[in-house]
């Protein structure tokens, strides 16, 4: 036998972060320390959960230590807890056992899941610690009942161990050396096989008030001596002689002559539950869903190849070959059949579907009906997403409508899934997964400002201007705060459902990881979303993309009011109008190419073709606007500066985006050029780029390579300065295009259906501006907006024809207050004759009736003008309304619908006197109650002022001299602060003036004292410089700027009282 | 083993119990003494919180052939002493 004073100890019940809110340390750096410390193996034992599981894995391999893979569980009730191990061999009978537990109603372990679950956890060894029912009846010195619990047990587990555990604690309570010296005296006396542990929650002695914290936190209580669960640090990972230390303090206290048995013993158990991290955890696996017949995947592709025509179809077929021979030589046929699967299972549900990421440069994919863009004549590379040079599983995700996503789910557990997931036994192929949620700044210093007791204003003051708060400025308590919550950063916090991962595997699935049930009500694994990739299981992202819903919904107005069915999928990618549209910058609602910034750049760029929508989506992010990309290659589109095409080697290559590397695809190109390679090893050197040490390895292998094949050595640097420089910035061009498809679709529904599409965009509001500029941008393109009418309006906005052409019918949704019950309640019992039969058999809120009179929904019934002029208005039919409900009639239910009503009738409703609302209160009331002024633009009552100041509508800017300086007003539609080269605080503003919008830029010296006209006004008055940058690229940068309604009351003033014309620049 | 108390040299017969304890160290926050510095071996300052760590010895102890009873108290950051004598029994 080896000599145990010399043999490193091994920690048996380790707890990291990952029991989240009571561990204090990574698994990595657990690991580390181990390694470091001349250990072998380690065991991760967390709290309850086993989501460290494939991190501690994968660092235990890193570090070459052993991983000990185990779970610290409540057995029985709350108080009490039994740590469980995984042997070699039986690490899925852990996870089964602990899914089993987690779809359990009771949740945690009990004797009842035990024999029902005998046959997982037979295969499992127990350790009874020092929290354990039978150390505590042992304390209590009842040995009868801690023999009864260890027998009742006896035949549930592989074997059972007593653990003795001392954490030096003062007096003979638990984790004291006594009640240790007591736990190990009872197993001698009963030949029971005793182990030592330290159960370990911190890495360092010093971390304790970590541990208090998060004891506070977990607990939602402020730290105290009654809720802190240590008495002493003594929790940490301690070495092999520190744990010789504390093994003979035990031992010789239970009357033993040291620890030497105790060691022993521990060192012989912790060799037999050392588990490969390959081997039993499954790290580098692959378990891809089962597939009746992988050729299936060659059958479909081809036959889809009758999509080509022409010469493109000798290349298509090509690459096709060249495709599958990839995806055959990696296996990976079911991971392609079953995203189709899903894809198609969806498409007959008519729910939209479309590829996103770098799936959408594989052929196999867009034959398949995964992805909507053709790769081939769009240079799309399959190499970017998939290779044998790169045996991982490649990343599909899919874009769905995101209010029909959970049906997808439906169908895809109906297929893959199980019905009784907390059988024994049971098997199941998909899942949802996990998200680990870690400390940022602001919830750590949240929790650690509770815990403290530091009032929730002065938290909330911190946790959101921590930055500018210098720590030896601030108070002894708020340096604390910021220093703890400095060492709970990228602790694990909390364990959430992944919001759109699902994760498909063959069978096995319940033995590769631990189950639970999710918010939704799914089967859940709870890995993380990254570490199910590590053990190979195939996650796809079904995400909701609300602009798919408002097409989807665009599609059926357009069948339902003109009975044309549409296949968007199919419209050509050429049309005319649809470019038109775009090129006008008359995007507003159009996917990805509606903010400030993106209406600017397509009004220098123009884009006119498919291919130009990829560029324009690839240039508008922070990268390339932080690196001038944007400007040379406007210049050289608008021949405003020659195009820099570098060698005539590359000039294919670089031709599309006028010399500008753009591209993923561009890069991997121009290095299979220069370098000689193949794409899939240009794509393997182009992620090399991505770390110092790998570009620095890239530049020697490229200098060389490119030398050998006889390029000048001024070429090669000035490509290797692009390519370097493009590594921080560059973008997939195939995700670009997955983007750029409903980009294109949803600017051809505006060109061709504005009222569908604009119906779309209010139902399921995709984009970044509030509903009422969707509103007025329809009135400009022409589409009426018809007021609620409580006889026509529905749930959702609906288009109907008018004289002039196509209204919208505005929606019952958005008003303030009502609920579905309420509105299934208007529509299912009209029509209606007046408001008193109205209130009568529908079960609507007395302040809703109110909103719907207000907002004119009553006007048709009782013949009210919406001028005014009528007999009756408005305010009498309000009053009619009170004195309804005050004689009781609105006072029924919908038990009494159906039955006669014995209320007293009202009074016949006659005008009162009362004025009809004026235009403007009907607006007022139209913002309040729905957020929209319906009846007309708000900015209308401020017409005389503003022509009389001279402002500039934002439809005549285009015809405004550049570098003239001008007024603008508008209400304000959005605000954004995007990071900027230099860094400073620039702040774009849109106002929409019922004209269309003017984009402004305030920079640093038009913000100066004016940040609460800028973040708190709603409707601006500015003076601004014009600056011209394309035929339709028009901007403004801001010297001046006003709150209107002040601005408006002052020249109302002066109107009165004379010298009007100094208000506000004019 | 031997210590001096009250200006008597005391000689340690038996250690009868040794515990750590720790902890409160939230009440002591605005004394801003929570931080405070411990020299490692590599001769760098490591900054810590100091959560009031007291390693303590129960000791039997006598002058002149006079046993009694003390607790010995090392605070683990400073490293200063406390003796004491008690009357507490030991465990």
């Amino acid at each position: 036998m080896k000599a145990i004073s010399k043999t490193p100890f091994t920690h048996l019940h380790v707890s990291s972060g990952y029991s989240f809110k009571y561990g204090t340390a990574l698994p990595d750096d657990l690991v580390l320390r181990t390694a470091e410390s001349g250990g072998s193996a380690l065991a991760l034992t967390d709290r309850s959960s086993l989501a460290g599981v494939i991190v501690f894995a994968q660092s235990c391999e890193k570090n070459g230590i052993d991983p000990i893979v185990g779970v610290t569980l409540d057995f029985l009730q709350k108080k009490n807890q039994i740590t469980l191990l995984a042997q070699p061999g039986s690490l899925d009978a852990l996870y089964r056992l602990v899914t089993t537990i987690n779809m359990s109603q009771e949740k945690i372990l009990t004797y009842k899941i035990l024999e029902e679950a005998s046959c997982y956890s037979s295969r499992i060894i127990a350790l009874h610690g020092a929290h354990s029912q039978l150390q505590v009846a042992i304390n209590n010195r009842k040995y009868e009942e801690a023999l009864s619990i260890y027998a009742s047990t006896a035949d549930l587990f592989a074997e059972q161990y007593i653990e003795c555990v001392s954490h030096l604690r003062s007096g003979a309570a638990a984790l004291s050396t006594p009640y240790a010296a007591r736990a190990l005296g009872f197993a001698r006396d009963y030949n029971i096989p005793a182990i030592v542990s330290n159960q370990v929650r911190m890495l360092n002695r010093s971390d304790g008030p970590i541990a208090d914290i998060l004891d506070a936190s977990r607990k939602l209580v402020p730290l105290s001596s009654k809720h802190v669960e240590r008495s002493n640090s003594e929790a940490y990972l301690k070495s092999s002689a520190e744990m010789q230390w504390v093994s003979d303090e035990i031992a010789r206290v239970a009357g033993e002559r040291n620890g030497r048995r105790l060691l022993t013993d521990t060192y012989e158990l912790a060799e037999r539950l050392r588990l490969s991290p390959r081997r039993d955890i499954g790290l580098g696996g692959i378990h891809l869903p089962q597939v009746a017949d992988r050729s299936e995947l060659t059958r479909r592709t081809r036959s889809a190849l009758s999509r080509y025509t022409g010469e493109l179809s000798v290349a298509a077929a090509a690459r096709l070959d060249d495709e599958l021979a990839t995806v055959t030589a990696l296996g990976f046929e079911p991971y392609f059949l079953t995203v189709a699967d899903v894809a198609d299972m969806a498409k007959a549900r008519g729910i939209r579907v479309a590829a996103r990421g770098s799936g959408a440069g594989s052929l196999i994919c867009y034959l398949l009906g995964i992805s909507g863009v053709e790769p081939i004549s769009h240079g799309l590379l399959m190499e970017r997403f998939c290779s044998t040079l790169r045996a991982e599983l490649p990343d599909i995700d899919i874009d769905v409508e995101s209010d029909r996503r959970l049906e997808i789910y439906d169908v895809v557990f109906d297929r893959y899934g199980f019905s009784a997931p907390y059988k024994v036994g049971a098997n199941t192929s998909v899942a949802t997964v996990a998200m680990v949620e870690r400390y940022r700044s602001r919830h750590a210093i949240r929790d650690v400002g509770a815990a403290l007791g530091v009032s929730p204003m002065e938290i909330d003051t911190l946790a959101k201007s921590r930055s500018h708060i210098r720590e030896r400025t601030a108070t002894p308590v708020l340096q604390t705060v910021l220093r703890l919550a400095q060492r709970l950063y990228g602790l694990p916090r909390n364990l959430a459902m992944h919001p759109c991962a699902i994760v498909f595997s063959d069978h096995t699935l319940l033995d590769m990881a631990p189950l639970d049930i999710n918010a939704s009500g799914y089967p859940m694994l709870t890995f993380d979303k990254d570490d199910v990739e590590a053990i190979g299981l195939l996650k796809l992202d079904i995400l909701g993309v609300r602009m798919q819903s408002a097409m989807s919904y665009a599609l059926q107005e357009i069948k339902r009011v003109d009975d044309i069915s549409i296949d968007l999928d199919q419209i050509q990618l050429d049309d005319k109008k649809t470019f038109e549209l775009i090129q006008s910058t008359k995007t507003i609602g159009v996917f990805q190419i509606e903010s400030p910034g993106q209406r600017e750049l397509i009004g220098k760029f123009a884009p006119s073709t498919f291919n130009d929508l990829i560029i324009d989506i690839s240039l508008f992010r922070p990268g390339p606007v932080k690196s001038d990309m944007i400007r040379p290659f406007l210049n050289a589109r608008q021949g405003y500066a020659p195009r820099n095409l570098i060698h005539p080697d590359l000039y294919e290559v670089l031709r599309e985006t006028e010399g500008v590397v753009v591209f993923h695809e561009q890069v991997i190109r121009i290095i299979s050029i220069i370098a000689g390679t193949t794409l899939a090893e240009g794509d393997e050197r182009r992620r090399e780029m991505a770390t110092p040490e790998g570009s620095r390895q890239m530049r020697e292998w490229f200098y060389g390579a490119a030398s050998a094949r006889g390029y000048a050595p001024s070429l090669i640097d000035q490509i290797w300065e692009i390519l370097h420089a493009f590594a921080s910035f560059g973008f997939c061009k195939a995700h670009a295009a997955a983007f750029a498809l409903p980009t294109y679709q949803s600017a051809w529904l505006k060109a061709h259906h504005p009222a569908a599409f604009v119906a779309g965009l209010l139902t399921h509001d995709p984009g970044m501006y509030p509903k009422r500029l969707i509103v007025d941008d329809a009135r400009q393109s022409g589409v009426a907006i018809a007021p609620i009418d409580i006889n026509q309006s529905d749930s959702s906005y609906r288009v109907e024809k008018s004289d002039s052409g196509y209204q919208i019918r505005m929606a019952l949704c958005d008003i303030r207050g009502i609920d579905d019950s309420q509105m299934e309640s208007i529509i299912a019992n009209r029509p209606y004759i007046d408001l008193a039969d109205f209130v009568h058999r529908t079960s609507v809120r007395r302040t809703t009736a109110e909103h719907l009179v207000t907002l004119g929904a009553f006007d048709h019934l009782h013949n009210i003008d919406a001028s005014g002029n009528g007999s009756i208005n408005r305010r009498d039919l309000l009053l009619h309304l009170n004195d309804i409900y005050s004689l009781g009639s609105g006072k029924k239910n919908s038990q009494l619908l159906g039955q006669m009503s014995l209320a007293l009738t009202p009074e016949e409703l006659s005008p009162s006197g009362l004025p009809a609302l004026s235009l403007a209160d009907a607006v007022e009331s139209e913002i309040s109650i729905t957020g929209m002024d319906i009846s007309t633009h708000m900015m209308s009552f401020y017409g005389d002022f503003l022509n009389h100041i001279g402002a500039v509508r934002s439809s005549d800017l285009l015809h405004q001299r550049s570098e003239s300086s001008i007024l603008v007003a508008g209400v304000k539609v959005a605000l954004q602060m995007p990071p900027i080269r230099s860094g400073k605080r620039v702040i774009f503003i849109t106002l929409d003036d019922g004209y269309g919008c003017s984009d402004i830029t305030f920079f640093e010296n038009a913000q100066e004292g004016n940040d609460q006209i800028l973040f708190h006004s709603s409707l601006i008055l500015a003076r601004g410089v014009v600056r011209r940058t394309g035929a339709r690229g028009v901007s403004l940068r801001a010297t001046q700027v006003w709150d209107l309604p002040d601005s408006y009351k002052k020249w109302r003033n002066l109107q009165v009282y004379g010298g009007a014309e100094h208000v506000a620049g004019s | 083993m031997e210590f001096i108390y009250n200006g008597i040299r005391f000689h340690v017969h038996a250690i009868v119990s040794r515990w750590r304890e720790s902890g409160g160290w939230w009440n002591r926050i605005d004394d801003g003494r929570l931080s405070r510095k411990r020299a490692i071996a590599s001769g760098l300052e490591e900054q810590i919180f100091d959560d009031g760590g007291k390693a303590i010895w129960r000791v039997e102890a006598a002058p002149i052939g006079a046993v009694a009873t003390f607790e010995i108290e090392c605070d683990e950051i400073t490293g200063a002493w406390q003796i004491r004598p008690t009357s507490r029994p030991a465990h």
